[in-house]
């Protein structure tokens, strides 16, 4: 099975690299949301001076601007933009008959299913690199840009990295499921903007944390997106931890338990659409 | 000869509704081409579904080279190769890449992948085309890529659901005839569904005509030829004139005589010497004639013999397509009363 795994996780790496355009539209919105949105919410700058620096630093959590702030929920955002595809490619595979033509092989469900997985979990990798990036450089391009204030350790690095796979492998998941109980194109993009959009407005991506009233941040505060962002803000800004009440570990584990409920459901229901049909 | 594929009394039913094959049995012995011919709709490809455990029969029993078919599905998957009637090479990836993956998840051993890809490249004159992504291919290429990805395991028993549908006469030919090779070469059996009758006709060495779910007639082409009694003269009265059966059964030589839409099917070992007999005899009863034809044995002749209709090639929609749409019928149905 692991041949088989590595070689369908080969394939559809082959495939994501070869759709430049799947990358780009990836890419578009965090973007966006960078360029347009996050530039125009210099929130640091109400009051005119007047607002104590404190207020922010705990509004933002530890964050030194609300640009910071927001760039890290961009970078956990992406995870949900790039994972999409994984989930439509499960609908067009099986419009084109490359789905029945694997099903007809000896690979078995779980390699079906798992090399998407793995594939979804590895892809928005570099492109949440290439956010951060991007976030850096148009602090020095004289915008609003990501200010990292700690020095991030080699712990706080592996940290980051696995909330990002981890975030990315829940998301997989999550299309995967989508992916395999349906099988229009249109279908499948309705639903996914039925879920983006709740996931992303329930988070704590967009929104400072101390202007959230009490039960929002409830509601935010067990959102996925938001537990991977806690790890990569804890990580990234001086004296982010004073503001969190546990450790990039603990949300590190809350994450892991979204992504373990999602790939039990999206297994189920991957095996169930590769069944032979009755 | 053993046996390659048994098949006894599968049957398939739809949503419970749609009967697609109906307690269909047959045997194929091994290193024989076996085609399925029957018009769209008639359940071929339903049948090559259950035999290479795609989809579950809803009764029956059949064995592909020796494994228990719905018992063990993934060690069937291992031992067949199959060629769907759609286009399913990856066009996002390369031949040779399309290649790579099928030998990957058939388990050739991993020494051999090269030589034996090369190979196949090589014999389906797609080599200069490897490195090329599929979607660049022509519909000939993509067919002999899909062929080379179905047999790049060397199964004993492949199976080609409708293989050549969409490609011209030239690439059909160019398909059928790597079949050909790879079958004398490597005692491959073939079991193979067509609609295109000289396609049966000139591979198959045995065959099944299935209509309607149901297997209607078995036999070499020779022999179901032979089952006709000989030629056939249609003989086509200006009106039509109940009287004249009797009159043509009367003629020396004819073997029978079949009514159908106001015409008469003479069958005779001879037709055409019997042709000016049979205008006399006409003749003589007052009756006037249309028009009178003659037909050699032929497939077309041996499928209106068995299912007592024309064949044509587009005449109905298939099973499966009738089981989607019911299904899709009963979701609005569903989602209306909900």
């Amino acid at each position: 099975m692991i041949r088989e795994t590595v070689a369908l996780t080969r394939r559809e790496l082959l495939r994501i690299t070869r759709n430049p355009q799947a990358i780009v539209t990836s890419l578009l919105l965090p973007i966006l949301y960078l360029v347009l949105f996050g530039q125009a919410f210099n929130l640091e700058n109400l009051g005119s001076g007047k607002i104590p620096q404190a207020y922010f630093l705990s509004a933002f959590r530890g964050a030194p601007s609300y640009f910071s702030y927001f760039s890290a929920g961009m970078t956990g955002f992406v995870a949900v933009t790039a994972t999409l595809f994984i989930g439509a490619n499960v609908i067009f595979d099986r419009l084109f008959g490359v789905l029945k033509r694997t099903s007809a092989t000896p690979a078995t469900p779980t390699a079906i299913f798992g090399s998407r997985l793995i594939a979804g979990s590895i892809q928005p990798i570099g492109l949440a690199f290439l956010v951060l990036g991007l976030s850096i450089l148009l602090g020095h391009l004289g915008l609003s840009g990501l200010d990292i204030t700690a020095s991030v350790t080699a712990v706080g690095a592996v940290e980051i990295l696995l909330a990002i796979v981890i975030l990315s492998a829940m998301f997989a998941s999550l299309f995967l499921a989508v992916g395999f109980s349906l099988e229009q194109p249109q279908t499948y993009f309705a639903a996914v903007n039925a879920i983006n959009l709740p996931v992303l407005l329930t988070s704590a991506a967009l929104y400072p944390w101390g202007t959230m009233p009490p039960w929002f941040q409830n509601v935010a505060s067990v959102n996925p997106i938001t537990l991977a962002v806690n790890v990569l803000r804890e990580n990234m800004f001086a004296g982010a931890t004073a503001y969190y009440p546990y450790g990039p570990s603990i949300y590190l584990l809350g994450l892991f338990a979204w992504a373990l409920a999602m790939f039990v459901v999206a297994t189920l229901l991957a095996r169930r659409a590769l069944a032979p049909k009755r | 000869m053993p046996d390659a594929i048994s098949a006894q009394g599968i049957s398939k039913t739809y949503n419970g509704k749609v009967r697609a094959v109906e307690n269909v049995s047959f045997n194929v012995e091994a290193g024989v081409a076996y085609g399925f011919l029957g018009p769209n709709g008639a359940g071929k490809t339903t049948t090559v579904a259950m035999l290479t455990a795609q989809i579950a029969p809803t009764a029956g029993h059949a064995v592909v080279d020796g494994i228990d078919v719905f018992a063990n599905p993934q060690d069937i998957k291992r031992r067949i190769g199959l060629v769907f009637q759609e286009s399913t090479a990856d066009s996002d990836l390369t031949g040779r890449e399309n290649l790579e993956l099928a030998a990957a998840l058939f388990g050739v051993p991993r020494k051999e992948v090269t030589s034996r890809i090369d190979s196949l490249l090589d014999r389906m004159q797609i080599g200069d085309a490897a490195e090329r992504l599929a979607k660049t291919y022509s519909g000939g290429m993509r067919r002999r890529l899909e062929l080379a990805v179905g047999i790049i395991h060397s199964p004993r028993v492949l199976f080609l659901d409708e293989p050549t549908l969409g490609l011209d006469p030239q690439g059909r030919a160019g398909f059928w005839r790597y079949v050909e090779e790879l079958r004398k070469d490597h005692g491959m059996t073939v079991f193979l569904t067509t609609h295109y009758l000289e396609e049966a006709d000139g591979i198959c060495e045995r065959l099944a005509i299935i209509d309607h779910g149901h297997i209607v007639a078995t036999g070499t082409p020779s022999e179901l030829k032979d089952r006709l009694g000989g030629d056939v003269v249609t003989v086509r009265p200006i009106k039509p004139d109940p009287t004249l059966e009797g009159v043509l059964k009367g003629v020396p030589g004819v073997t029978s005589v079949a009514v159908q839409d106001g015409s008469f099917r003479v069958k005779a070992p001879h037709g055409e010497e019997l042709i000016p007999a049979l205008v006399a005899a006409c003749e003589r009863a007052g009756v006037g004639l249309a028009g009178v034809s003659l037909k050699r044995p032929s497939l077309d002749e041996v499928f209106l013999e068995f299912t007592g209709r024309e064949y044509r090639e587009d005449d109905s929609v298939s099973a499966t397509d009738r089981a989607v749409r019911v299904g899709q019928v009963q979701q609005a149905f569903g989602r209306a009363r909900r």
